[in-house]
């Protein structure tokens, strides 16, 4: 019978796996790009299919090709080979994929540093407190000379650095906008911190992404009758008129409850 | 009216409950004597009654009757083995100390189980199969994933191992049995108690956090999630007294000649699973019982509002939690590298490799829990060191892929249903590995954790993992417990339905969870109908194949071919003997004289048994 080299086929599985991996790139779904961290966590996803693709490929077709061609025929009373290892192959088999975790390691790295701009938001950016609650989300604007919370939206300047501050009045949420490709829980009795820098004006989608209860389904605004504001991106200076509007809103807001509570005192 | 006093399942009817109705008894008075108010408090009342019950059902099934003889001074005969193997149907439903009828209870008993959480996931999927809320409302929907998950890790595919081990192991080494035979019986009916724990929640509304039960949602939850915390321990202490068995077992009884190295692979993925379970699962007990007492006894542990903290509780469940991960697939790992030897004629490529991997893997094991957590709110530094851990653990396990491979290559490749098992297995446990590696990367993980794409992961992992291996395992030790052979025809049906329909109910959650759908959610957007659609029938395909399964054991038991002892040509112990075993499995102590898998080479043998046991040498005084 003729021998299989192995070379060529692993040359070939390398092949395959490049096609099957340029079909999982194209069929990919991912949410638009809306933060500046985006674009680099999806290479960073590009680059995993890139590789997975070519290992899959691998073994898929030497598990394919064994299987034809070392079948056992009807009857056949054959043995394999008495072949116990060949070191010098498990070294390889061994050093390659270290390669590739080094190589993910490293990419992870880098991907998380330039998105660390938390440091940056502190002095230049939107500073926001998010607090989640069964069923929802309330927003303070930290940063504003008067104190605007208990906000039903938020609503962000496009290309500004924001850092959120998330709480959580009862049980653990998650706070997720697919489209900044941005997570993190909201966890009661700490503050956990994450940042992101809106790149697109535009209005995205919020999910609560850790089961919280009865409501978890509801707390998704992707949700078709969703009552949850998504998140509104807007221009410099429509958020600036936003952030007046709200400062009046509240402003006489507090006067006519001040008012209340004078005529209440005085009846 | 024997019946009911002789420790069988009759006597467990009137145990158990006495157990419980004097528990309740004992609580109601000491409340009262010392003035809590309400002296009937239901939830204390219940707990009381289901621990005092628990103990009842294994007091009631003779878990204790040798040991209580021996308390008391009665008279016991070492050489009694009227609870030793299985002479009828019978005796499978009662206290056994058999490994091999234990091996049997727990397969027959955590495979049920598998079609109950099974039974729970076609029913949330048919929720899900169109947008909008048809089937079940909000609170059963989280109720129904909860139980789906927890009884398929807790009593299907954590025990289901332990259960192939028991059958497997003594013989493998050449030993008469575990080394404790009633602590081994007493870890099997350890789980129909937890079972029914879990399950009876159902009672209370269920528990409803997911199978992770985190608090501060488990604080608000109804009755059921102290039945989960319970359901739990039971499940978790059946579990490390089994792997106690285990270590003691492999360590002091294998036959002579047997060195380390002589071990078949699933001896060393059984090693190593003990030593996991033994380490890491008092971490999840510990976790249950603290979030047990803030539930029940008010203490504060994690409720924030007593300056409990509710990350710790993510923590110590996920250092027990990530290790569970490997102790459901270590010993699918050894049962993978036992079929393709078997079946390729070919021994292991690389053995020393595959048997160090699985050591690596266990104690690379306890290095990675925090990357379940890269979104909790942990320490912001602590996700570095974690994920090259568990960039790392990745390398060991494309070892075990690759020698797999490699002994496949060159061998000669019978395609028993078996064997398609395991070939298929390498095909989708690739899929989960390499999904795997991507989220151990916090950036990509961050961005999608908590979504569809979690769960298509851990599901190649479970399903096309474990799972695979598990059916791999029943086939090919199905001739030698049962003594039949299975129907190969019905097994190929079973093997391509289950694997096409897998593929197909899995591997679209990925593209949905990138796309943005959160995982345990009972609705979602209008662009996920149709995909969510397609999963919903092809799970339905699978559950439907499970049943082509059940029909083969169940028929081919009585009606297969008789398989003889060594249908598969396997070298290893195992297949030394008749099929089924004889009760004491060996008729003298083997000895092992070489390799375990020394396939292809002329006239080589593994062990000899004896016919008899040599005559002792009188020694004189």
């Amino acid at each position: 019978m003729k021998t299989i080299k192995v070379l060529p086929l692993a040359i070939m599985g390398v092949v395959v796996g490049i096609v099957i991996s340029v079909l999982l790139v194209i069929t990919r779904t991912l949410p638009v790009q809306a933060s500046a961290e985006s674009s680099d966590i999806d290479n960073l996803y590009i680059f995993f299919l890139g590789f997975s693709g070519i290992i899959f490929g691998i073994v898929v077709l030497f598990l394919l090709v064994s299987v034809y061609r070392f079948r056992a025929r009807p009857n056949d009373e054959r043995e394999g080979d008495n072949l116990h290892g060949i070191t010098w192959l498990e070294v390889v088999w061994t050093v390659i994929p270290f390669v590739i975790v080094v190589l993910c390691a490293i990419g992870g790295l880098m991907v998380l540093r330039s998105g660390d701009v938390e440091a940056q938001a502190r002095t230049s950016g939107q500073q926001i407190h998010v607090l989640g609650y069964q069923f929802g989300w309330k927003y303070g604007y930290l940063n504003q000379d008067i104190n605007l919370k208990d906000q039903q939206t938020l609503v962000l300047p496009v290309n500004e650095p924001v850092i959120f501050e998330l709480e959580s009045q009862d049980v653990i949420h998650s706070f997720w906008v697919p489209a900044w490709r941005m997570q993190m829980n909201a966890t009661p009795g700490q503050v956990n911190k994450v940042s992101t820098t809106p790149t697109k004006i535009g209005t995205y989608d919020i999910v609560c992404a850790y089961l919280c209860g009865v409501g978890h389904t509801g707390m998704n605004t992707s949700l078709p009758g969703s009552i949850i504001p998504k998140v509104r991106v807007v221009s410099k200076s429509d958020f600036d008129a936003w952030i007046t509007q709200q400062k009046a809103e509240a402003a006489k807001a507090a006067e006519s409850a001040t008012a209340q509570t004078t005529t209440g005192s005085a009846g | 009216m024997t019946a009911v006093l002789k420790p069988t399942l009759a006597r467990c009817l009137w145990v158990a409950p006495a157990f419980a109705a004097l528990a309740i008894l004992i609580t109601i008075a000491a409340r009262s004597l010392v003035g809590m108010t309400p002296v009937l408090q239901e939830s204390t009342l219940l707990t009381v009654a289901y621990i005092a019950g628990g103990i009842g059902f294994i007091v009631g099934i003779g878990g204790f009757d040798y040991w209580f003889t021996w308390m008391r001074g009665g008279e016991l005969d070492p050489n009694d083995h009227s609870q030793h193997g299985a002479h009828s149907w019978g005796d499978y439903f009662k206290f056994n100390t058999d490994h091999k009828v234990i091996g049997i209870q727990y397969i027959v008993f955590t495979f049920i189980m598998f079609l109950v959480g099974g039974m729970f996931a076609e029913i949330f999927r048919s929720e899900l199969a169109n947008p909008g809320q048809q089937v079940v409302t909000n609170q059963q929907y989280n109720g129904l994933i909860s139980q789906h998950g927890v009884i398929m890790i807790f009593v299907f595919m954590v025990p289901v191992f332990a259960g192939i081990g028991n059958y497997v192991i003594p013989l493998m080494i050449g030993a008469a049995d575990m080394a404790f035979p009633r602590l081994n019986a007493v870890s099997f009916w350890l789980l129909p108690v937890a079972a029914f724990t879990l399950l009876s929640s159902f009672m209370f509304g269920s528990f409803d956090g997911g199978w992770t039960g985190y608090p501060t949602l488990s604080e608000q939850s109804g009755y059921g999630m102290t039945l989960y915390q319970l359901g739990v321990q039971l499940a978790g202490a059946s579990s490390i007294a089994t792997a106690v068995n285990f270590l003691v077992t492999i360590i002091a009884m294998r036959a002579p000649g047997m060195t380390l190295f002589r071990m078949p692979l699933l001896v060393w993925a059984n090693l190593a699973t003990s030593a996991l379970v033994v380490a890491a699962t008092p971490f999840i007990a510990g976790a249950q019982f603290m979030a047990m007492f803030d539930r029940e006894m008010g203490t504060h542990f994690f409720t924030v509002a007593g300056n409990g903290d509710t990350l710790v509780y993510q923590h110590i469940f996920w250092f027990y939690s990530h290790p569970a991960v490997y102790i459901m697939i270590l010993p699918g790992f050894g049962i993978i590298s036992e079929v393709i030897a078997t079946h390729a004629r070919k021994p292991v490529f690389g053995y020393r490799a595959v048997a160090f991997s699985s050591a690596g893997i266990a104690i690379l094991g306890f290095a990675v829990w925090a990357h379940h957590m890269f979104a909790s709110g942990m320490e912001p530094w602590l996700r570095v060191p974690i994920m090259l851990s568990t960039l790392l653990i990745a390398i060991p396990t494309g070892i075990k892929i690759f020698s797999w491979l490699g002994t496949m290559w060159g061998g000669v490749l019978r395609m028993t249903t078996a064997n398609l098992f395991a070939i298929g297995f390498i095909f989708t446990f690739v899929i989960g590995g390499l999904s795997g590696v991507m989220l151990a990367v916090v950036p990509f993980d961050v961005s999608i954790t908590n979504s569809y794409f979690i769960v298509a992961h851990f599901h190649y992992v479970l399903f096309g993992g474990s799972i695979m291996t598990i059916y791999a395992g029943f086939y090919h030790w199905y001739p030698k417990v049962t003594g039949r052979m299975y129907n190969e025809v019905l097994g190929r049906w079973h093997f391509w339905i289950t694997f096409v329909a897998m593929n197909l109910t899995f591997f679209p959650m990925h593209y949905q969870g990138l796309e943005g759908m959160p995982r345990r959610v009972a609705d979602y957007a209008p662009q996920f109908a149709w995909s969510n659609m397609l999963i919903s029938i092809s799970a339905f395909v699978l559950g439907a194949s499970t049943l082509i399964f059940v029909y083969n054991m169940i028929h081919s038991a009585r009606h297969g071919k008789k398989a003889g002892a060594n249908p598969w040509g396997g070298l290893t112990l195992e297949w030394m003997l008749s099929s089924p075993p004889p009760i004491f499995n060996f008729p003298a102590t083997p000895r092992v004289i070489g390799g375990p898998y020394r396939y292809g080479e002329e006239g080589a043998k593994h062990a000899i048994v004896p016919e008899v046991e040599p005559a002792t040498v009188e020694t004189t005084v």
